[in-house]
């Protein structure tokens, strides 16, 4: 009979590696805070290019945003990852790296490079619908006032209709902000990332105790994503207009 | 002779196959306030909105002051901050404090450094009686209260004439008054107005000519006499009958009951 440890004991044998899972998790973040504040970007470009961009503006954006939800992440990233190699050029991307735990800790290289575009490419497209619903919400009404009182297209976008759509996409676009750090372990599969799960792949094959590493990982994205939905639910009440 | 201040020339608009608008002309003095009314659907908005190019019209001319606003090239951010809109639904900017609503544009369009543009949005909201409420967003408004800020909106602007479209329809009985107060001030201030409404008691108040629209053309025009007194088409007589049993005569609408209940 295979010795086996109690539940406990593999839970410390397991912890005993928490550098590693500190560095993962780390990683997983760094990638996710990038994916999320340029896929931001992305999005908005995106949401004004095909909310009150010309007639082929809106037509390029309507058909990224397909194909990006039209496609599994995981083929995107293999996508992105395999571009340059199959059209024959390489791309050279500076290597970042720090010290942490008495171990290199990578912050850039071309693996990273490739996962944090993909997110951003991805998350830009759903993010902008989010993005999109907002500006539809807002209404067309304060938009014709804006312009009644002389304001250009562009002024009344900028300061009649993003500072409400900004506010008002916050609950939904929590959705995104939850769901990304789950996504973002997909990156996993381009191998060659130390996130979360490759770091945890590590641990479970050197204690074999893989039920309590993924139990570690679990509760470890279970209070991120906690904190970072308390912490838009504390954005959308601050940010309230009064009387509404 | 004195050039007008609004000239309407044969202005025509249509959305897809509905003509909304068929060679619509008038024209608006300086100072001078004019009524439009009519059923609705009649295309009294969309003249309005052409007028300030919001729907520019598909055929026509509009003059402001002489010059053709409706000519290829012709700056529509800088006419527009000459022509004044009030809306019947207020539109107010929501994020924005009642003084910010009235300021915005003198900052925004005007390019007015914010005390002086506070200075001017303050002025304005004393003229709608509102200075106390300088402070409250949109939402903390009573409807009234907003299409006041609506005006002040407009007023700040200084521009030359105002466009009033249906501004007391979206509001309670109880609070019309105070908007009617406020544009019955302003028009004896000398401002001013081209008024889609069909407060009567405005119209005959102030009104220097009263025009119906129906199915986008005028059928009759007219001081608020002449409507009160021989207005001579059907159409005019019929809908001003039925303004009268919606809001004047009382027992005619009791009369209406009456039959209704005898069927």
């Amino acid at each position: 009979m295979i010795f086996q440890a109690n539940p406990f004991e593999q839970l410390l044998a397991v912890l005993a590696y928490w550098d590693r899972f500190l560095t993962g998790f780390l990683l997983t973040m760094w990638m996710y805070v990038w994916a999320l504040f340029l896929g931001f970007l992305l999005g908005l470009l995106l949401a004004l290019s095909r909310q009150y961009g010309h007639f082929f503006i809106q037509k390029i954006a309507i058909i990224y945003i397909e194909i990006i939800r039209g496609t599994p992440l995981i083929a995107q990233l293999f996508f992105i990852s395999f571009l340059p190699n199959a059209l024959n050029f390489s791309i050279d991307i500076m290597i970042i790296e720090t010290n942490l735990f008495n171990r290199s800790f990578r912050l850039l290289d071309y693996p990273i490079f490739v996962g944090i575009l993909t997110l951003i490419l991805n998350s830009g497209a759903y993010q902008a619908e989010y993005l999109r619903g907002s500006f539809v919400s807002v209404g067309t009404g304060q938009l014709e006032a804006a312009r009644a009182i002389g304001m250009s297209r562009f002024s009344s976008i900028r300061h009649i209709v993003l500072p409400q759509a900004l506010r008002r996409v916050i609950p939904s676009w929590s959705n995104e902000a939850a769901y990304l750090p789950k996504y973002t372990v997909l990156v996993y599969f381009i191998g060659g990332v130390e996130e979360l799960f490759s770091q945890a792949d590590y641990i479970q094959h050197r204690t074999s105790f893989p039920f309590a590493t993924y139990i570690i990982v679990a509760i470890l994205f279970l209070i991120t994503i906690t904190l970072i939905s308390k912490l838009l639910d504390t954005i959308h009440k601050r940010t309230s207009i009064p009387g509404l | 002779m004195v050039e007008p201040l609004l000239r309407v020339s044969d202005v025509s608009k249509s959305y897809d196959e509905l003509q909304v608008l068929k060679d619509v002309s008038f024209d608006l003095l300086e100072r001078d306030v004019k009524v439009i009314f009519g059923p609705s659907g009649s295309g009294k908005s969309t003249l309005l909105r052409c007028i300030n190019m919001l729907n520019p019209p598909d055929k026509g001319k509009i003059f402001l002051r002489g010059n053709n606003i409706t000519a290829p090239k012709v700056d529509l951010n800088t006419i527009r901050t000459r022509i004044g809109m009030v809306f019947q639904h207020f539109n107010l900017f929501a994020h924005l404090k009642a003084i910010d609503n009235v300021s915005i544009g003198l900052r925004r369009v005007k390019g007015l450094k914010k005390q002086e543009a506070y200075e001017k949005a303050f002025k304005a909201l004393d003229r709608v009686k509102l200075t106390e409420w300088a402070d409250h967003y949109p939402a903390q408004l009573s409807g009234g209260q907003q299409q006041r800020v609506g005006i002040a909106r407009a007023l700040a602007m200084e521009p030359d004439l105002i466009l009033f479209d249906e501004p007391t329809s979206a509001l309670d009985p109880e609070l019309i008054g105070e908007v009617l107060q406020v544009m019955l001030d302003l028009a004896k201030a000398g401002t001013t107005m081209l008024v889609v409404t069909h407060e009567m008691g405005f119209a005959r108040a102030v009104a220097s000519e009263l025009l119906f629209i129906d199915k986008g053309i005028i059928i009759e025009r007219g001081t608020p006499e002449h409507f009160s007194v021989s207005p001579t088409s059907d159409r005019v007589k019929q809908f001003l009958q039925q303004l009268d049993v919606l809001y004047g005569s009382h027992e005619k609408l009791l009369d209406i009951l009456d039959e209704e209940e005898k069927i």
